[in-house]
């Protein structure tokens, strides 16, 4: 040992007057650093209550309850989540895996009370000190748990699609289908949305796992045409996602056909073996649209004796004879059909009620009939020049094109509306090679169509003029058409309202066109039932129905596009499900 | 290197499946009668000086534990992972004690952890971490931790959850019958 | 060994000392299971003959959370947030080893900034486990000063954790598929002057313990561990490299970029408490320098986190695995089966402990003063969370 080893422990002193290391809090602060871990914070409004915070959390720490002054709405489930800060760990996964980006942390981490109880908290909702914190642990752009992006789906290029009925759509393959299945986070919060309130996370839990049949048959529990709504749903249930908050919505449409594809007509009974006892009712629908085929399956189910009326010689109605082949493929739709027959409900086709065949006659010999015969009839503009020649309808357009008959499309043609069946219309003239320009009275953002529809027609060079108010057609020269329109402006109406348009005095424009398709909203025909049943309706072209969807007959049942506001396919196939029930509700109860 | 390592071990012992999970990181499985003989072999002319670890998988639904000898070569720096399957129903193995002074520990949480006995290995039967246990051995498969704490702790009152999905539909579609 | 009377320690039958207390010769104490020395609770039963140790038993079993048994009802990521809680000291290695394993059976390879920002917190782990230790060491030699200096310089070390990651002890960064966060505003800088604090304090700690005449004295010849004896028990890290054998993971089979930085496995020759002392010692300098050149060549830009597939319903390829990584005290490691479901169907956990604390700590007990027994069993960095998990 040296000298130096012995003095070593007195070294020690040299420190004894220095600063000490401690930080006197209360006295001074000492706040966490900018990513600090802390207590939660949650902008209310934001927040969709979706619940995933709660599913990630490893300790059940989170609870998801109802906060007075949320309302439960579609895309909002009204609950928060309140967290038990007796099991929190502190991990922020849940701030990781906000769909919404409302939950976060601030960086308060000093929080004191005699009352163990106050710890398990609603934050956003309790008011705390640390709410307004702008420091604190927040997800870093760049580090998202579930993949923000969605998976292309492959489609025809614009140039392609003019040129022919293709499917434009190539549907996902099984891997595609998995990885986008993968995203969802099962939250739940479509089903709300969905009008057949579809188990949409059951179905993609399905695909996921690639249980194909389990998948199908989940499908069917709430809608029996998966194929068409596959491919023309109005997916309002996509405009809900969570994920549609800070991303992509999954693509619950296309997920839908890939099951809906993945079986083979032949296999669905193999998939979902029925055994349907007959019960010897007999019910009549009239019409063989998705509300009267989705009615005919449940009731079938349930062991009814079903006679569907319909008109066409093929079944469908609107969704055959108003979407065109490239959206909806033949086929696919007969898929859909041809298995609701297989269960043993008899069609006939070719059949017009009233005229074929009297309402009477059918109301006599069964127990219950539903109407549900859309809405088939054009509305006309009502302005002059409407009947001259070159004018015709967008339903008819796209009922000839259906039935294999010829339209002659000439080189310049206006579509007038704002809708679906105008966008077809305008997208089937398109593939003609016609020179289309579509007229709406009110903005883009405000036509009604699918947003996915107008991208696609301005993709394949559809020219849109909005804000203009039709006035008159006039003959011009060649046999063509002079098709004169006024400019609107947009008037708000106040809040939740949409803006009316106004027509701007003395702002008048021709536009020269060898076509008119006016397609502008359609109505219901109900001329095939005889006086006496003047009683069902409450005013002109308007059945009078209860939330059961019975009319004033108490044989008589309504529904579809006549019975519901939205008018699309899913809600004719939810409501055509639910009178179905309540069909064989008050059967059973007579 | 750890190919010849493979062939002579495949020489002299019968090995029914070789994994290579990465270069330096081999599985073999093999008959439990012939593990320790195998693993006293590694380590005496392949190398293998270093026991790793020693552990159990629970094949609860193959009525089988799993254990795995995982040894390591500081030459070659490379692991050798030996698998044995036991019978479930009566776990017992040979003892590895005399091969390396460490592997008693394993054993002894082995045996209260699973239930697998190890013959001869001191200290065997003495609780390792859990003093007094009553119940089965609690890292088997059949042990059900949530059960057990629900019914050895008490759940703190007040807390409610609401999923999400169901609570929309009594919101806002609630199955109504007509009267 | 000195020469002793052979007389005071027990009969010895069937390789298991018999011990009559009954007799007067012998006096039962339990040392524990708290013991400022050690980060946990463990007990030691000791035998005394006199002060001199005839038998010791560890005990352990204070701290078993199941941590194991928890990870196989819960899904992969909700597993990294509690791995991290096996070991209070570092962290940091078990969310490492974790996460490798996890990316190994999936089939995930991380982005390379991802890589440097791991080996940044394994590194200042290490390095913060170490002061701690080191106090604990001169504590239990007598010397307790040591302690508040080191101590205080992990909770800078803890301070520069808070700003990287979030939180100060359980970070929680290593997430499957990278980080959870790039380097934050100015970090470098308060990396380099905590660093420099710490090598100040080394300095100091150098002077007045390691150059300290009762240190030494009482540390020399305690605990010594021969050669051989380090494959038969399973001795790894710094205690083994004390014993001459340059045994180092990051240097053996490299991972993350540990291949890309300059250092040498540190070894020592005698073996006993205070070569293991001058060894960790010289590692902490060591690990001074591989931060200081982490951060020095780190790559400025580019991705830190790659996607994993949706955490909620991960599924991992069916297979097993063992990772490991060079922790403080040595070789830490996780052995992972995953059966192809959201839920791995087994993790254990090695921690060099296990062996360390139990059979080797018996073994070197035997014939150490009471009074020393304490820095016999610090001086093999004993960590008692990672035995019982």
């Amino acid at each position: 040992m040296k000298l130096k080893d012995w003095i070593a422990p007195f070294y020690v002193w040299k420190r004894a007057f220095e600063k000490p290391f401690t930080v006197p809090k209360p006295l001074k602060e000492r706040p966490g650093s900018p990513r600090y871990r802390g207590f939660h914070q949650n902008d209310l409004d934001t927040c969709i209550g979706c619940g995933t915070c709660s599913s990630i959390c490893q300790n059940h720490a989170i609870d998801m309850v109802p906060v007075d002054g949320i309302e439960t709405h579609k895309g909002d489930s009204g609950l928060r989540p309140r967290i038990d800060y007796g099991r929190c760990c502190w991990c922020a996964l849940c701030v990781d895996i906000c769909p919404t980006t409302s939950l976060s942390m601030s960086n308060e981490y000093v929080w004191i009370d005699t009352d163990a109880d106050v710890f398990r908290f609603i934050p956003g909702s309790e008011k705390k000190p640390w709410d307004s914190f702008k420091k604190g642990y927040k997800r870093e752009e760049e580090y998202q748990l579930v993949d923000p992006r969605r998976i292309e789906m492959e489609m025809l290029p614009p140039e392609e699609r003019v040129k022919s009925f293709l499917e434009m759509v190539k549907g996902y393959s099984r891997e595609q289908a998995q990885k986008e299945a993968d995203r969802c986070i099962q939250c739940g919060i479509c089903t709300a949305t969905c009008p057949a309130h579809m188990d949409i996370p059951g179905y993609i839990k399905a695909v996921r796992e690639n249980k194909i049949e389990d998948g199908l048959k989940l499908m069917y529990e709430t809608n029996p045409m998966p194929a068409m709504c596959g491919r023309v749903c109005t997916h309002q249930c996509e405009e809900d996602c969570a994920l549609a908050h800070t991303g992509d919505a999954i693509s619950i449409r296309w997920l839908k056909r890939y099951l809906a594809d993945q079986v083979e007509l032949d296999d669905y009974s193999k998939a979902m073996p029925v055994d349907i006892l007959s019960n010897g009712k007999q019910i009549a629908i009239i019409g063989a649209g998705p509300g009267g085929l989705s009615a005919a399956y449940y009731l079938r189910l349930l062991g009814y004796e079903i006679t569907i009326y319909e008109a066409n010689d093929k079944g469908g109605g609107m969704t055959r004879y108003g979407i065109p082949e490239y959206r909806l493929p033949y086929d696919q739709l007969d898929k859909d059909i041809e298995y609701i027959l297989s269960l043993g409900v008899e069609i006939k086709y070719n059949t017009r009620v009233g005229k074929d065949i009297s309402f009477q006659e059918i109301h006599k010999e069964s127990d219950a009939v539903l109407i549900s015969i859309g809405l088939m009839l054009p509305y006309k503009m009502e302005i002059p020049g409407e009947d001259l020649p070159g004018n015709i309808s967008g339903l008819e357009v796209l009922d000839k094109i259906t039935r294999g008959e010829k339209v002659h499309f000439e080189e310049k043609v206006a579509v007038i509306g704002g809708g679906n069946v105008a966008m077809d219309s305008a997208r089937t003239a398109r593939t003609f090679g016609a020179d289309v320009t579509v007229l709406y009275r009110r903005r883009i953002e405000d036509m009604p169509a699918d947003e996915e529809e107008i991208i696609d027609a301005q993709q394949e060079k559809v020219t849109f003029i909005t804000q203009a108010i039709p006035l008159r057609i006039e003959q011009a020269e060649d046999k063509r058409l002079s098709f004169i329109y006024g400019l609107a402006e947009m008037v708000d109406q106040g809040e939740g309202k949409r803006p009316k348009p106004v027509l701007i005095e003395g702002k008048e424009f021709s536009i020269v066109v060898d076509m008119v398709i006016s397609a502008i909203g359609q109505g219901a025909d109900f001329s095939f039932l005889p006086m006496e049943y003047e009683k069902l309706f409450s005013r002109k072209n308007q059945l009078k129905i209860d939330e059961f969807f019975r009319t004033r007959d108490s044989k008589i049942f309504a529904s579809g596009d006549i019975a519901n506001q939205t008018k699309d396919a899913i809600s004719a196939i939810a409501d055509g499900h639910r009178a179905a029930r309540s069909i064989d509700h008050f059967l059973k109860n007579l | 290197m750890m190919k010849d390592i493979l062939k002579r071990l495949t020489e002299k012992f019968p090995i029914s499946e070789i994994e290579e999970q990465r270069a330096n990181m081999i599985f073999v499985t093999m008959p439990k009668i012939n593990a320790v003989q195998c693993i006293s072999y590694l380590k005496q002319f392949e190398g293998f000086t270093h026991l790793v670890m020693l552990a159990a998988v629970d094949y609860i639904e193959d009525g089988i534990f799993q254990l795995t000898y995982i040894l390591h070569n500081y030459e070659l720096h490379t692991d050798i992972g030996i698998r044995v399957q036991i019978d479930r129903k009566q776990p017992v193995m040979e003892s590895i004690h005399t091969l390396w002074a460490q592997a008693r520990t394993y054993q002894q949480e082995l045996k209260e952890m699973f239930g697998i006995d190890f013959p001869g290995s001191p200290d065997i039967d003495e609780p390792f971490l859990l003093e007094g246990w009553q119940n089965i051995p609690p890292m088997r498969k059949d042990f059900d931790t949530l059960k057990y704490s629900q019914e050895t702790f008490f759940p703190r009152p007040g807390r409610k959850h609401y999923d999400p999905q169901k609570y929309m539909k009594e919101k806002l579609y609630p199955d109504k019958e007509p009267e | 060994m000195k020469n002793r009377d052979r007389e005071k320690f027990p009969n010895v039958l069937n390789g298991i000392p018999v011990i009559d207390l009954e007799s007067q010769k012998f006096l039962k104490v339990w040392q524990g299971p708290q013991h400022p020395g050690v980060t946990g609770n463990i007990s030691l039963e000791v035998t005394l003959s006199g002060d001199e140790v005839v038998d010791l038993k560890t005990h352990v079993g204070y701290l078993h959370r199941g941590f194991e048994k928890l990870m196989e009802r819960r899904k992969y990521l909700q597993c990294f947030t509690i791995v991290c809680r096996i070991c209070v000291p570092e962290p940091d290695t078990n969310e490492y080893v974790f996460a490798a394993a996890t990316e190994e059976l999936a089939g995930i390879t991380i982005p390379e900034k991802a890589k440097w920002l791991r080996t940044l917190v394994l590194e200042m782990a290490r390095l913060a486990s170490f002061l701690m230790w080191i106090g604990g060491q001169a504590g239990a030699l007598g010397m307790g000063t040591i302690a508040q200096w080191t101590v205080a310089q992990r909770d800078y070390i803890l301070d520069l954790f808070e700003e990287l990651t979030g939180a100060r002890v359980y970070h929680m960064y290593m997430v499957p598929g990278g980080v959870r966060g790039d380097i934050p505003d100015g970090f470098i800088e308060h990396v380099e002057k905590v660093m420099k604090g710490v090598e100040k304090v080394l300095y100091d700690v150098e002077i007045a313990l390691l150059n300290n005449a009762i240190f030494k004295m009482r540390a020399k010849g305690l605990g010594y561990i021969s050669k051989a004896m380090v494959d038969e028990y399973g001795i790894v890290g710094p205690n083994a490299r004390a014993a001459g054998l340059a045994r180092d993971i990051r240097k053996d089979s490299p991972y993350l970029i540990y291949d890309q930085l300059d250092f040498n496995v540190i070894t020592g020759t005698h073996s006993d408490a205070l070569e293991r002392t001058f060894v960790r010692f010289r590692e902490m300098l060591q690990c001074v320098s591989l931060i200081r050149q982490v951060i020095n060549k780190m790559p400025r830009n580019g991705a830190y986190y790659t996607h994993i597939p949706n955490p909620l319903h991960w599924k991992i390829p069916a297979g097993e695995t063992y990772v490991r990584a060079e922790a403080s005290r040595g070789e830490y490691g996780y052995y992972m089966v995953s059966d192809g479901t959201e839920y791995p169907r087994r993790v254990q956990v090695r921690g060099p402990s296990y062996t360390h604390a139990i059979a080797v700590l018996e073994k070197l007990a035997i014939g150490t003063n009471l009074a020393d027994l304490a820095g016999l069993m610090v001086s093999l960095h004993t960590c008692p969370p990672e035995i019982e998990r």
